[in-house]
């Protein structure tokens, strides 16, 4: 009986294995591919720019640009450099809004054109005004990188203001003193977003938070790029101020994790318990 | 015999013990959510917003502009950019909201024209009480 | 007299209420030797009321629409009162049964309790197991999560390995080219309204037969001389056993005690272990997270078919597994109810199991 059904397992199962074979070619094609029905898209910029012909200078580029933060938020090359990334032809057409590399005084408006409200304050700034008058002074890329040499746009942080890069045009005496207005506040920033990687890990949704801590962080950083100093000194504290509710809300999230974890364990022992009298309760008594 | 009397005793503690444990949750869970969100209302005099223009307010702990639209009425849009959070501005010459962290931009509907954002703007339920604008 | 004594005299009359109790429970006899496996069918009943229950509640918060829910799940653990709780109990039970149930199963066989005559117990245990499995495979899309979703498209594309009518099965279960809301209008309808009384019913026809011919005999220490031919309907009443009522009803409720213990004790000290960070991430139909993988019961199957490397040649193989896991009672007919008397399928049996285990901990850890 079993040997009859498993004989016409197996009879049945050949016909269908011969079928598979017209399907090698397919197969192997689809093999290649993960398996899921996942969109992967077809990038002309970075084809050519890791292929072998190309310039060194311009080989390491997709590289650092992988690194950089753009590529975490899935921006690429033409959404700044504009042309076409679909088709290999057009994807450095100026028709297609392709605009290469920009001049020096030109990368404030290259970048500019997503940072708008940054690019407004530049403009107003010491820094803007000299680069638009002399053509001389610091752009974006002068603390911020690009993908040139072993260069990435990293994500923002306090530490662009340095000494080494701050004393090249001018001293260093007021980029210190605006760092020192800026450091509490970053730091308070900082240990929010620490405690937002910590709830992300327990499982809390915070998306409403880390919201309002980006918007707060972007005005913040925004109001530097003015290098007033007055000015960052003067409102430093109440940014730390509209940080509060965030910190408050935080906290309280923390306190519910913790009530959470102790009404579970209660009931745990309350059932552990329960088990226990009831294992007691089963031998028979001793009499 | 003592000894068993005191177990099934202790067992009903534990077993009453576990029943109160969840009805209180179940209870709470089941019960509507205390409509604190419905006591508050945005009220605005309709006359602080001329046509074209829009004012911002503060609505259940939300930034909010409200737009007086030139063919269409008053309409309260969340300011928070649904991208990454930062507030939009409202530019009244080209009818648009614009977000000045990494322009994304916005119709006087809410709706994304341009940019990054994901979603269009929440928007709230408004509505015109004689000299009043009413929002929520 | 008592207020106790009063209602049951009440149902006395109307369905011989003692009469009925003293044959369910004290006539009922489980074997001498019964052992603590014995209970395992009960565990799983309560795991399944577990589920059923805290999903219940969950359904009156959750919104099936792909836009509403996630942020529906997300109220549940966070805006409303102790929705938390009933969601990691939902969660944590759902693989706890799936353990149970293979417990279950795997003591059944070890004691060779599918044997004649319950062959169709064991066939609908088998079809249970599986639905436990479409259960799981359902409910893991409606948070609509990265996870979710990936491991979804993953899942569903299985059947593309078929000529012909491949791709046709997996636009079924889709509902689409792709996994959208329409997958999630479908797998909540199998989740929520198909499987629940699909299994209900096997399981009423399981304790249906179980009950009928009397629980089987742990073939261990006991002479082969057991079993005389089965020509004829008869009950095993274990004459010489213990009574239902009240000795195997307070291991079945030990058992229980202990279930929900381990079930509190991940919701305690380990809440994230069945929800990675993947499951904190709303579906984005563009961005597959660098780890798909599917869940940790579905690990063997999964890392099997990546070994074979033709795809149509895995499934099969794994539908032919479980064609002969289903009806294994009809291929299997010899008398020997001992296993440890039967070298070649003890070792066919262990090995199984070391398999399993190997290619679950090696599809985790690749």
């Amino acid at each position: 009986m079993r040997y009859l059904f498993l004989s016409l397992l197996m009879v049945l199962s050949l016909p269908l294995g011969s079928l598979a074979g017209y399907r090698e070619e397919f197969e192997r094609e689809f093999l290649s591919k993960p398996w899921a029905g996942e969109q992967v898209e077809e990038d002309a910029c970075i084809s050519c720019h890791v292929a072998e012909k190309m310039d060194p200078k311009f080989k390491n580029i997709p590289q650092s640009w992988k690194m950089s933060i753009h590529y975490q938020h899935n921006i690429s090359c033409h959404h700044c450099h504009g042309g076409d990334p679909k088709d290999a032809e057009m994807s450095m057409s100026r028709a297609r809004g392709f605009v290469g590399t920009p001049k020096y005084a030109e990368v404030p408006e290259f970048c500019g054109k997503c940072h708008v409200g940054i690019l407004k304050n530049y403009l107003e700034s010491g820094h803007g005004k000299a680069l638009k008058s002399t053509g001389k002074g610091p752009n974006c890329v002068t603390c911020h990188g690009s993908h040139k040499d072993e260069q990435y746009i990293k994500k923002a942080n306090i530490d662009i203001i340095n000494e080494r890069l701050c004393s090249k045009c001018h001293s260093y005496e007021r980029a210190k003193i605006m760092k020192q207005a800026l450091f509490l506040t970053e730091k308070k920033m900082g240990t929010l977003e620490e405690s937002f990687k910590r709830l992300k890990a327990e499982g809390v949704y915070i998306e409403e938070e880390e919201k309002a801590l980006f918007n707060i962080q972007a005005e913040f950083r925004t109001i530097f790029h003015t290098v007033d100093v007055s000015l960052v000194k003067e409102r430093t504290d109440e940014f730390a101020k509209k940080l509060e509710p965030i910190e408050i809300k935080v906290k309280n999230t923390f306190h519910e994790l913790w009530f959470r974890r102790n009404f579970s364990a209660f009931l745990m022992l309350l059932f552990a318990g329960m088990g226990l009298v009831v294992f007691v309760l089963s031998k028979p008594p001793r009499e | 015999m003592k000894r068993r009397k005191f177990l099934k005793v202790l067992l009903g503690l534990l077993g009453s013990a576990t029943v109160v444990t969840f009805a209180y949750p179940l209870v709470k869970f089941l019960a509507p959510p205390e409509g604190e969100s419905k006591t508050r209302k945005l009220v605005v005099k309709k006359s602080e917003i001329p046509i074209g223009e829009a004012k911002g307010f503060t609505y259940n702990n939300t930034p909010v502009i409200v737009i007086n639209r030139p063919d269409k009425g008053f309409i309260a849009l969340s300011k928070v950019c649904t991208h990454l959070g930062c507030l939009v501005t409202y530019e009244r010459g080209k009818k648009i909201l614009l977000c000045p962290c990494h322009a994304g931009v916005y119709d006087i509907e809410g709706n994304v024209v341009s940019g990054p954002p994901p979603k269009p703007l929440q928007k709230f339920p408004v509505r015109v009480e004689g000299e009043n604008v009413v929002v929520g | 007299m008592g207020v106790g004594k009063k209602i049951r005299d009440w149902f006395e009359v109307r369905i011989g209420l003692d009469d009925f109790a003293r044959v369910q429970f004290n006539e009922f006899r489980v074997p001498r030797n019964s052992n603590v496996f014995h209970t395992l069918g009960l565990v799983t009943v309560v795991a399944y009321l577990i589920q059923v229950i805290t999903g219940i509640l969950l359904l009156v918060y959750y919104t099936p629409h792909p836009d509403f829910a996630f942020k529906s799940v997300q109220e549940i653990m966070n805006t409303v009162s102790f929705g938390w709780l009933f969601r990691q109990m939902h969660v944590v039970g759902s693989s706890l049964m799936v353990i149970v149930v293979f417990l279950h199963m795997v003591s059944v066989f070890f004691m060779g309790g599918y044997k004649k005559p319950r062959e169709m117990t064991w066939v609908m245990g088998g079809l249970m197991f599986l639905i436990t499995l479409l259960f799981c495979l359902s409910g893991y899309l409606l948070p609509w999560t990265q996870l979710s979703y990936w491991a979804t498209t993953v899942v569903t594309s299985f059947p593309t390995a078929f000529p012909l009518v491949g791709d046709f099965v997996s636009r079924v279960l889709r509902g689409g080219e792709y996994v959208t809301g329409i997958t999630l209008g479908r797998f909540f309808a199998l989740h929520v309204s198909i499987l629940p009384p699909l299994f209900l019913f096997l399981m009423a026809l399981h304790i249906f037969f179980v009950k009928r011919t009397g629980l089987s005999t742990p073939p261990f220490g006991l002479s082969s001389e057991q079993q005389s031919p089965w020509t004829e309907y008869r009950r095993e009443t274990h004459p010489d056993g213990h009574p239902f009522y009240p000795y195997f009803v307070k291991k079945e409720i030990f058992m229980g005690m202990l279930y929900l213990t381990v079930m509190f004790f991940f919701v305690t000290f380990f809440p994230t272990l069945f929800l990675p960070e993947e499951t904190n991430t709303p579906a984005d139909p563009f961005r597959t997270p660098s780890q798909i993988r599917p869940e940790w019961y579905f690990l063997a199957p999964y890392q099997m078919l990546k070994l074979i490397p033709n795809k149509f040649i895995g499934i099969t193989l794994q539908i032919i597994l479980v064609a002969v896991f289903l009806l294994w009672p009809f291929l299997d007919t010899k008398k020997e109810p001992n296993i440890l008397k039967r070298p070649i399928l003890k070792t066919v049996f262990f090995l199984s199991l070391i398999l399993l285990a190997v290619l679950t901990f090696w599809g985790h850890y690749r």
